[in-house]
């Protein structure tokens, strides 16, 4: 009786929630890395939003962040795209520079932990204000409020990036029933 | 020259921004702003505009739909023919964040300050997973799901009046811990403890809701493992057929 070796034996579902490599080699492993990236940082900023007065700065982060990532998937999803970081159809030119070096993205993001970690180090008292914390590193220059600094400003370039992108994911959205009717 | 009218016009961008159930979102994302500017000034105007925004939904259970539970955006978004995948998706963010913001100024109130992170991990994570399945799997919502095994799950979905009490509970559970704080930091057991002192209204309103709020953070945990699920067999059936 001749085996059929042709054919690869389907991987069980628990042998692919342990792949060691789970983190993009498979659907699974790309979303969870996703989630706990959202997760994580939501939960810095509500810690951030804990601590520092005006208490709905952070929030508003928080929802910003939410927002503009979860549109952006959605737009992923509907472009068929492999990933909302292959992006290379917007005519805004930050956008362009961000998506198209990746240094510059991996600064940014990275500019953006940075801070909110700084931050939460920052913090003396049960509750600071925000404003004052960042005006004392300023009054001595050290290298520590240099890394805030340019933490500071990737940061900046991040939210940005944020808003620009809800609105083409938005527009993604509107097309997509736009094309829709179309071709019925 | 014969005018071809038998093709009709395609819509513009800007037309389908201003469709009337995208107005009401945009209505809703205003109202929601404005009330959490104000949540720590006038907390019995911030728990009205918050519950006239989630009211939206409400609406759906008393005209009685029996699908997707989408508010009066919905209903509006059907009688004039403007149905768009941005007004779904603009629904489903101004939910998640209202309740994301909310969670985040009960977390800064009540003590253990992990409690409301937790239930907002939870939230996002469950949310996000489900929705990352619903599209692998092409359905019309994830709402729609009727394929798990699991009673609760068959219960939870199958039957819209418990699925709405389940969400309603939750956020009247939300916004009654938001009113009944008076200090700064409070805890989050002498809260509830106090409530069981002395039987009102007020605390029977409480436990009910505290009752369907469990069920549906079971209902979250179940949706994540259904659709992590999902996520894996999409991979293992593309293996199937290179």
């Amino acid at each position: 009786m001749a085996i059929n070796k042709s054919r690869p034996k389907k991987p069980s579902k628990l042998s692919v929630y342990l792949y060691i490599p789970n983190i993009i080699v498979s659907t699974f492993g790309a979303v969870l890395d996703m989630i706990t990236d959202r997760i994580s940082t939501a939960c810095l900023l509500v810690i951030l939003s804990q601590v520092y007065r005006p208490g709905l700065t952070f929030v508003s982060l928080v929802a910003l962040d939410i927002g503009s990532h979860w549109l952006q998937m959605y737009s992923t999803f509907l472009l068929g795209k492999a990933s909302h970081k292959d992006v290379k159809d917007s005519t805004s030119w930050l956008f362009r520079a961000y998506y198209g070096n990746r240094m510059f993205m991996a600064y940014c993001c990275v500019a953006c932990e940075v801070l909110y970690i700084s931050l939460y180090l920052l913090a003396e008292k049960p509750t600071e204000h925000l404003m004052d914390v960042l005006l004392s590193l300023t009054k001595e220059i050290s290298p520590f409020s240099i890394l805030v600094g340019l933490s500071l400003f990737g940061w900046a370039i991040k939210q940005v990036v944020n808003v620009i992108q809800m609105k083409t994911a938005a527009d993604i959205c509107v097309l997509h029933d736009i094309n829709k009717k179309e071709s019925p | 020259m014969a005018i071809n009218k038998s093709r009709p016009k395609k819509p513009s961008k800007l037309s389908v921004y201003l469709y009337i159930p995208n107005i009401i979102g945009y209505v809703r994302v205003l109202m929601n702003v404005y009330a959490f500017a104000i949540c720590f000034s006038n907390k019995q105007l911030f728990c009205i505009l918050y519950f006239i925004s989630f009211g939206n939904k409400i609406g759906c259970f008393y005209f009685g739909f029996s699908f997707v539970c989408d508010g009066i955006d919905g209903w509006a978004a059907r009688k004039f023919n403007q149905v768009s995948t941005f007004g779904a998706v603009l629904d489903m963010i101004t939910d998640r964040i209202s309740t994301a913001c909310l969670l985040v100024i009960l977390s800064q109130v009540y003590r253990p300050g992990l409690t409301f992170v937790s239930l907002l991990a939870l939230d996002i994570g469950s949310h996000w997973l489900q929705m990352y399945s619903t599209f692998l799997l092409g359905k019309a919502s994830h709402k729609d799901v009727k394929d798990s095994t699991s009673w609760l799950f068959r219960a939870y979905y199958g039957n819209r009046m418990f699925m709405a009490y389940c969400c309603v509970a939750c956020e009247v559970l939300y916004i009654s811990l938001y009113l009944l704080a008076e200090k700064p930091t409070e805890h989050l057991m002498d809260v509830l403890m106090s409530l069981t002192k002395e039987i009102s209204p007020f605390s029977i309103l409480v436990g009910l809701s505290l009752f369907g709020w469990a069920i549906k953070q079971v209902v979250n945990v179940i949706q994540m493992k259904t659709a992590a699920d999902i996520c894996v067999l999409h991979d293992i059936n593309k293996k199937e057929r290179p």
